[in-house]
């Protein structure tokens, strides 16, 4: 059971790297609004004559 | 279109957001894009430079609103990004300076059915986001670490004695304490600030044996971990304390969220475009400036459609004014040069210049303004049952322990630790502090699904108590607007040619008899918008009518001038009954109805219209579902005792009391509460305001005065009285689910404390039967947002 001596220590680390992933999603507002991704699948794409001028805004405006 | 600008408030659509268009006052909630925007290269884009403005919106129902309004918003050229929270009730739009202005892109979803707001609060929600942005990551942090914790600690409990080497059970001492370490240093943050604050204050709070149980434990856990040979003992409780603090952190942050729902549903409610009025400048042109900004003697010009901003009189123009929200009167009062117009009423029908007399507190509305809060600040308060008890429960709490401490000191230091650690734990208040805010806010969101917003939760427990409920009528009971009751029509003419020649003209009008009509022609499926006739030499007659000479002929008639109005306007003396030959009677008089017009042209009388106030929908049966709750019911009305006691004979009222002012109904109010009933009071116009700070428990119906609504309990924008004796059941369903937390609680306690003080009870049950029961009251609550049987 020797190899716990490494393990364990390492599994530490890896917690803490977890948590700073963790951190790192908080800050970047992952975990802003929850229910719009979820509904994203129900979007129709419809391009409109802004959305000609700007390539990309369909998606853009879910963001 | 005709139909959609003049139904919404700021009847020339755009108009009221024009104010916006100064840089200054977009500022207020908007800012420089700051972010690196990808759409930079917008075509024609110059150095305007691109801005980001946060709106509220109301009208939103549900997902698919927030892509037509963005999908609204981006058609509009110069509008680069929007994005549309549905649960937050917002909109973030990002827009460039040079390609639009924000009366552009505010106004485009109106013809949607949305209003946009500018948010208030633009700027703090960056405070609320950081704070709630940390909380979230203390709750991850202390869920994540939790569970390595306890698989650190787990070899400990399915080991016997002896069974692990010393070595690697200090290993895994040593990692589980590296990964309580941010537990307690981060996640628990806001237990220490709230404690040490409290002591500070010589208080005792919630959050002080929490706060000390953590501690202590932490403590007793860390020596043991690097002095296993120390007096503080050999046991280590890091995963209970782990798992404690999550549980903690868990039912705070749910509170926390329920909370912002439903509060956050109401800042938009309470939202109104800043008043701007058109004032004369010294060049004696008119521009628009900030109702604010108005001091006596300012002349100013009100547009049709707009409220008068000031108390003053009338130098040129005749108008009607509608001071329903004041008096309660349904009907428009004609005003003309020399009288005197209120501030807050509403004009109705054509331009007139006002010299401002009186502004700000001294005008009426602001006096009513200054009685509503003065009546809110005696309004009687109960005070929190929990909130009784638990002081003097934690000092029994903190007593206990230090107690307990000290007793097994002498036999067994390190037991004492425990035990008082125990105690602490055991006894955290977690479900006393959790029975009622719980239940309260469970109740707060079933009742928001259904239309009903609740603004103060402590409500719910006074209206389970209420015994009478007392009705206003204009506005709560009946329908804000009038609507097309009947119509008698002359032998030769269709109802469908008729309402389609008078949507054409009363679209010229404002008049709420003219909304009516347009209102009932669009109902029967008729668009005024290529189907009416145009009109033109339009003339207004405040008090008599409105014509106009019709300009393409229509299907059977040739042009000519179409009258609407009073009988004496269209020329018709004998007003017909349905019982006259030759009449082609498409309807009769009912009880409800308030005002009859006269539709006539060159050949004579064409029409009558019949308009009424209609009833709400859900009325009559909600005054019976009352009754069966054993609650009595009863109307004050401003209105005229002989309307008054139509309306009440409609809903089974027999209560009934009419020509009320503000002060008559406060009076009333007061004197029922004297007699020792506790009142629900239903209203929604401004006057009703005072006597909905007064009474025990107050509601607010419909597109009510914002003011009124800032002073009742409930709000139900969508109007349903349907909803009322369900709320009133729910709220009594909220009462009994908090009553049996605390008799849980009390109970848990009861047992519990015994046992942890005798020593018995191990840290970690303690710990795990703290999350149990806030668990077990959190489920007892959470089945008030089921629907109850028989709803």
């Amino acid at each position: 059971m020797d190899i716990l001596f490494l393990l364990v220590p390492v599994s530490v680390l890896l917690a803490l790297a977890v948590m700073g992933v963790l951190a790192w999603a908080v800050a970047s507002g992952q975990f802003e609004d929850m229910e719009s991704e979820g509904q994203r699948i129900l979007e129709v794409e419809v391009s409109t004559s802004a959305d000609a001028a700007v390539p990309g805004t369909g998606g853009e405006s879910k963001a | 279109m005709a139909a959609a600008p003049l139904d919404a408030p700021a009847a020339a659509s755009g108009n009221r957001f024009t104010v916006f268009d100064d840089p200054e006052e977009w500022a207020v909630f908007s800012q420089p894009c700051s972010q690196p925007c990808s759409q930079t290269t917008l075509a024609g884009a110059g150095t305007g430079g691109l801005w980001e403005s946060q709106v509220l919106v109301q009208g939103m129902h549900c997902a698919a609103c927030a892509l037509t309004l963005e999908r609204t918003l981006l058609a509009v050229t110069g509008v680069v990004t929007a994005r549309v929270s549905v649960a937050g009730q917002r909109a973030s739009v990002i827009w460039s300076a040079d390609l639009t202005r924000p009366s552009k892109w505010m106004a485009a979803p109106q013809a949607a059915g949305y209003v946009l707001l500018p948010a208030p609060d633009a700027f703090t929600p960056q405070e609320g986001r950081r704070e709630a942005r940390l909380a979230l990551w203390r709750w991850l942090v202390a869920g994540f670490c939790m569970m390595q914790v306890m698989m650190y600690a787990f070899p400990a409990y399915i080991t016997r004695p002896g069974d692990i080497s010393p070595d690697i059970q200090s290993l895994l001492r040593w990692a589980s304490w590296v990964l309580t370490l941010p537990v307690v240093l981060f996640s628990c943050g806001p237990f220490f600030q709230n404690a040490l604050r409290d002591l500070r204050q010589r208080r005792i709070g919630m959050d002080l044996p929490v706060a000390l149980g953590i501690a202590i434990t932490f403590m007793v856990s860390t020596a043991a971990t690097f002095e296993p040979q120390g007096w503080w003992g050999q046991e280590v409780y890091f995963d209970s304390l782990a798992m404690f603090v999550f549980f903690l952190l868990t039912g705070r942050w749910l509170e926390q969220g329920l909370r912002q729902r439903t509060a956050g549903a109401l800042g938009s409610l309470m939202q109104r475009l800043p008043d701007s009025v058109e004032r004369q400048s010294a060049s004696g042109t008119f521009e628009r400036v900030a109702a604010r900004r108005l001091v006596p003697g300012d002349l100013i010009r009100v547009l049709p459609g707009e409220a008068f901003p000031a108390d003053g009189q009338i130098v040129e123009g005749e108008t009607l004014a509608d001071e329903a929200l004041l008096t309660g009167e349904s009907r428009p009062v004609p005003r003309a040069a020399g009288a005197s117009v209120m501030a807050g009423s509403h004009n109705l029908s054509a331009p007139v210049q006002v010299r401002v007399q009186c502004t700000g507190r001294a005008t009426r509305y602001a006096q009513i303004v200054a009685l509503m809060e003065q009546a809110s600040l005696d309004k009687p308060r109960l005070a929190l049952l929990a909130d009784r008890i638990a002081r003097p429960f934690l000092w029994f709490v903190l007593v206990a322990a230090s107690g307990a401490a000290a007793f097994w000191w002498q036999t067994d230091p390190s037991r004492a630790l425990m035990a008082a650690v125990a105690v602490l734990v055991v006894t955290c208040p977690c479900a006393l502090s959790l029975a009622t805010p719980t239940a309260m806010l469970t109740s707060a969101g079933w009742l928001a699904r259904r239309g009903v917003l609740v603004r103060r939760l402590q409500a719910l427990e006074s209206l389970a108590h209420i015994d009478t409920v007392v009705f206003d009528k204009t506005g709560t009971l009946t329908e804000a607007r009038m609507a097309l009751a009947s119509v008698t029509l002359r032998s030769g003419v269709t109802r469908a040619d008729v309402l389609q020649r008078v949507s054409g003209l009363a679209a010229h009008s404002l008049h709420p008899v003219s909304r009516a009509l347009v209102r009932a022609a669009a109902g029967d499926g008729l668009s005024p918008s290529w189907a009416a006739p145009e009109f033109t030499d339009v003339l207004e007659i405040p008090g008599s009518g409105i014509q106009g000479q019709q300009a393409a002929p229509s299907v059977a008639r040739s042009g000519g001038l179409l009258r609407l109005g009073s009988a004496r306007f269209c020329g018709v003396e004998q007003p017909p009954h349905g019982s006259t030959a030759g009449m082609a009677a498409d309807g009769k008089e009912t009880p409800e109805t308030v005002m009859q017009v006269y539709l006539a042209d060159d050949s004579g009388w064409l029409a009558r219209f019949d308009l009424e106030e209609r009833i709400r929908a859900g009325g009559p049966a909600a005054v019976v579902a009352l009754r069966a709750a054993g609650v009595a019911v009863q109307m004050l009305s401003g209105d005229r005792l002989a309307s008054a006691r139509r309306v009440a004979g409609r809903l089974g009222i027999t209560q009934v009391q009419g020509d009320c002012t503000p002060q008559d109904k406060l009076a009333h109010l007061q004197a029922l509460q004297n007699k020792g009933h506790r009142v629900l009071m239903v209203g929604d116009g401004l006057n009703d305001g005072p006597v909905l700070a007064r009474a025990d428990v107050s509601v607010a119906i419909g597109d009510a005065a914002p003011l009124a609504q800032a002073h009742s309990d409930f709000v139900m924008p969508g109007g349903q009285l349907g909803m009322l004796p369900a709320l009133l059941l729910q709220a009594r369903r909220t009462m009994r689910v908090v009553r049996q937390n605390l008799w849980w609680a009390a109970g848990y306690n009861a047992v519990c404390v015994p046992l942890a003080l005798t020593g018995t009870l191990p840290a970690w049950l303690a710990g795990l039967g703290m999350a149990l029961s806030s668990l077990l009251v959190l489920g007892n609550a959470a089945r008030l947002a089921r629907a109850p049987r028989g709803l």
